[in-house]
Order: structure tokens, then C-alpha cells, then sequence
């Protein structure tokens, strides 16, 4: 049973810009928290597009809303022999081997197009690993967003860790508070029971908690 | 868990079940395996997909604790060198998934075509190739997805497969390999090629009787 993670991103104030200096600052944090590094990590996003025989981007002759028209593969850095598909308006999470892709290719019915990577530093501090990174899209350098992980090692309930996660991330806060950034992070709760996930930490919760953070991503990219 | 991407070798064939087991228990030694799978064969739905594409999700049931697998069956190796060698060569990419794959599937756009219970038991052997010999009898559900009321599709006859991974730089030594194993097996059935029949052998009620009394074959 893997242990609990919470994944929170930068929402910068606004009118503030992304740049890469933020990044620097949290790596900062983390030091000034006690955390010492210990490698570097990274997760892959992959959109999928429905793919037609008359060539449009949705299956047409259906009704709308009836088939999904995108789908999110998602490669995790701690276990790179899975992979996990997830169709967003069904609330579905799916777990298979890193050989589904090559399932995918031979279907020809959906697509990689675009692919999102997750990466950045990671960080041991007592019971706690933190991960920061940044969000970049395929051959761009240009950042999309800050994220982080935080997974606390004694615990896979859900609920059990909560409290302590809390806590975990008000010290966070204040140390980014210091810095006088130009945003915070935030953590939004993922729906795990909408998935059909239980209370206890599974990888499965990792994707869904990634599909999160990239939706919010977007939204903060757009707004 | 492990992905396999494969080309694998089939070359099947029908005849009497117990002589065979006895003859394969003697060969690998170890105690069958038993085989019980229930196979979904999805295709995809209109307009879905550049080509109609299909999948069969594998859900074994023979496992306390059952569990899903994605197979993607790709076409037979054509050409002037796929006649010449006596197995069938075909793309194979498999990989395990969760218990909710079906309704992933479905989702997708994906619709049942057919379902299958495979009912029967499997030997493993190392011989100069992983080789895989399963000997089953397809099984249809009178319901949908009633695997315990399944009833033979064409009662008394068991496909015997066998199969073994290849990749594009050695499949020529594992050819090989299954032809020299199917040796083994030639006292009982003759093997082809899918969609080849030789017809069965005219000795094999008297190896078969054989092997009965003598309780098991040689091991390699």
C-alpha cells in the first residue's frame, strides 16, 4: 500500500507571471524546512484524442457527450512499469501495464497528442518526501505551472493522515509566506470516492490527483 | 507486474484430452496448470477509430482473486517466408489492467461482439524457447457474462495451442524450437498451422491407449 500524497500547485497572485524563479524559491523552502535533496523526479500526461474515420475530432454520428474525446494517460515516476488512463467525464480510472500504450497505438481509436511532463527535485525530510517541480508541455520550455508532492511515508488511510497533512502544509505555507512570492500553493481535494477509490492510498489516487492539478493548471493558465 | 509485447507462434490443433495430459505431465514434470478464462472480444463502434479495431479483454477465473488482462491480437506475418515456416507469427501486445477495464472499454466506445469460457489446463516448458502448451474447450454463456452456465460450443473437441514469444531477431530459433518440441506431441496429434488441418494421426488411438496404462511419457 503506497503512502498517502497530497499534490498542491502555485496559484499565482494576479496579474503576477510563472517564471522559473519561484521554482528556485520553493527548492529553498524545503531546504530551509531541514529537507535534503535526493534526486530528481518526473511524471508524464498524455492527452488522447478520439480519432474518427471521417476525420473530425470527435466520433460523429453520436450524441454529443455520448464518447469521451479525450483521454489522460498518465506515466508515474514511482512506478514506471504502470500506466493509467483516465476518462475524466465518467470519472474513470484505469490501471495497466506501461504496455497499454502500445495497446492504444495498435487500436488507432484514441490518440497521444500531447504530452505534459512533471519535473523537478525531491526532497527527504523526516517522515515526509517532497517533490517540487515544474509543468512544461513537449519540446517547450515554457512553464505551464509549479506543482508539488508531499507524501507522508507511515500512512496510507486517507483520513488517518489528514491532520497531519494539514499541519504539514500550514508549516509549508509559512516558510513560502516568507519569501513574500507573488502567490501560494494550494491543494485541492481530488473526489476519490467518485472514482470508486476507497480510503486507502493506492497509485490509482496519484492519477486522479494529477488529472486535479493539471485541471486546475489550465484554469489558472487561462484565468 | 511486467508488460509483453510479443510475437507469439500458435499452432493448433484437436484430439483426445487425458492421453495428452499424461504426455505433457511426463514431459515438463510438473503438476498442469489450471486454465479457466473468460475472454470479451470488443469491437470498436461506428465511426470510432481511422480502422474498426478490435480487443479482447482475458479475465482469469482460475486465480483465487480474479484478474484482468488487455490483449491486442495483431494480423499473421505475410510474405514468401511466413509460407515457408510451418507456425503462424502474429503481434501480440498484452497488458494487465484493473477489474474495471470492461466498463473502461465500454466508455471508450467499444461494444461486445462475443464472449468465450475457456475451460482446460496448461503446461509451461524451457526448451530452447518459453514454450506454452494450453489445451481447452471454448464454453458460450446462455446469459450475459454467466460464466457458471456456460456449455461447450462444440462438445468433445479441445483446441491445443502452443504458443511461445519471439522477437524479430530470433524467431527462426524459436521455429525451431516448437518444431522440434511438436515432435514430441507427433505420437498423439499433428500440429498446423491455424487455418491448415492435417487431419489426425492413425496411430493415436494405440499411443493414446498406451500412454493411459503406462501412467505418463518420458521426461526431458
Amino acid at each position: 500500500m503506497p503512502p498517502v500524497k497530497w499534490l498542491m500547485h502555485w496559484h499565482p497572485s494576479p496579474g503576477a507571471t510563472l517564471n522559473t524563479q519561484i521554482l528556485l524559491e520553493a527548492c529553498g523552502c524545503a531546504e530551509s524546512l531541514g529537507g535534503a535533496k535526493d534526486g530528481r523526479w518526473k511524471t508524464s500526461i498524455f492527452f488522447y484524442r478520439a480519432m474518427t474515420r471521417d476525420g473530425t475530432a470527435g466520433p460523429a454520428g453520436q450524441q454529443p457527450g455520448d464518447l469521451p474525446r479525450e483521454l489522460l494517460g498518465v506515466a508515474l515516476h514511482e512506478r514506471p512499469g504502470l500506466y493509467f488512463s483516465i476518462v475524466r467525464p465518467a470519472k474513470l480510472v484505469l490501471q495497466a501495464d506501461a504496455a497499454f500504450t502500445q495497446v492504444m497505438e495498435k487500436l488507432q481509436s484514441y490518440k497521444a497528442r500531447v504530452a505534459l511532463h512533471f519535473e523537478g527535485f525531491q526532497y527527504q525530510l523526516g517522515d515526509f518526501c517532497l517533490r517540487i517541480g515544474k509543468c512544461a508541455a513537449n519540446n517547450s520550455e515554457a512553464l505551464r505551472g509549479i506543482m508539488m508532492e508531499v507524501e507522508y511515508y507511515p500512512l496510507s488511510s486517507i483520513e488517518k493522515s489528514r491532520a497531519v497533512m494539514e499541519d504539514f502544509f500550514d508549516v509549508w505555507q509559512e516558510a513560502v509566506a516568507k519569501k513574500s512570492l507573488p502567490g501560494h500553493f494550494i491543494h485541492v481535494e481530488s473526489n476519490f470516492s467518485e472514482y470508486g477509490l476507497t480510503d486507502q492510498y493506492s497509485f490509482q489516487h496519484t492519477a486522479v490527483q494529477y488529472a486535479t492539478c493539471l485541471q486546475q493548471l489550465m484554469a489558472a493558465g487561462r484565468g | 507486474m511486467y508488460l509483453r509485447v510479443r510475437k507469439c507462434i500458435d499452432w493448433p490443433c484437436f484430439w483426445h484430452v487425458e492421453a495428452l495430459e499424461v504426455l505433457l505431465q511426463g514431459l515438463s514434470g510438473v503438476p498442469k496448470e489450471r486454465v479457466r478464462v473468460h475472454e470479451l472480444c470488443l469491437k470498436s463502434g461506428p465511426n470510432l477509430g481511422v480502422v474498426p479495431s478490435e480487443v479482447r479483454l482475458l479475465c482469469d477465473l482460475a486465480q483465487p482473486t480474479p484478474s484482468w488482462a488487455i490483449r491486442h491480437v495483431g494480423g499473421a506475418m505475410r510474405g514468401a517466408g511466413a509460407e515457408q515456416i510451418s507456425v503462424l507469427v502474429r503481434t501480440i501486445v498484452e497488458s494487465k489492467a484493473s477489474k474495471n477495464v470492461l466498463q473502461y472499454f465500454y466508455t471508450l466506445g467499444y461494444k461486445l461482439d462475443h464472449e468465450l469460457l475457456k475451460i482446460g489446463f496448461a503446461f509451461h516448458f524451457h526448451r530452447g524457447a518459453q514454450i506454452t502448451v494450453t489445451v481447452t474447450s471454448a464454453n458460450k454463456m446462455p446469459r450475459l457474462h454467466a460464466t457458471d452456465e456456460a456449455v461447450p460450443v462444440t462438445p468433445g473437441i479441445q483446441l491445443v495451442e502452443i504458443t511461445a514469444p519471439a522477437a524479430a531477431d530470433n524467431y527462426n530459433d524459436v521455429v525451431s524450437a516448437v518444431t522440434a518440441f511438436c515432435e514430441y506431441l507427433a505420437p498423439l496429434l499433428h500440429l498446423s498451422k491455424p487455418g491448415h488441418s492435417t487431419g489426425i494421426v492413425a496411430t493415436a488411438g494405440a499411443a493414446a491407449a498406451s500412454l493411459m496404462s503406462s501412467g505418463g511419457g518420458k521426461t526431458l
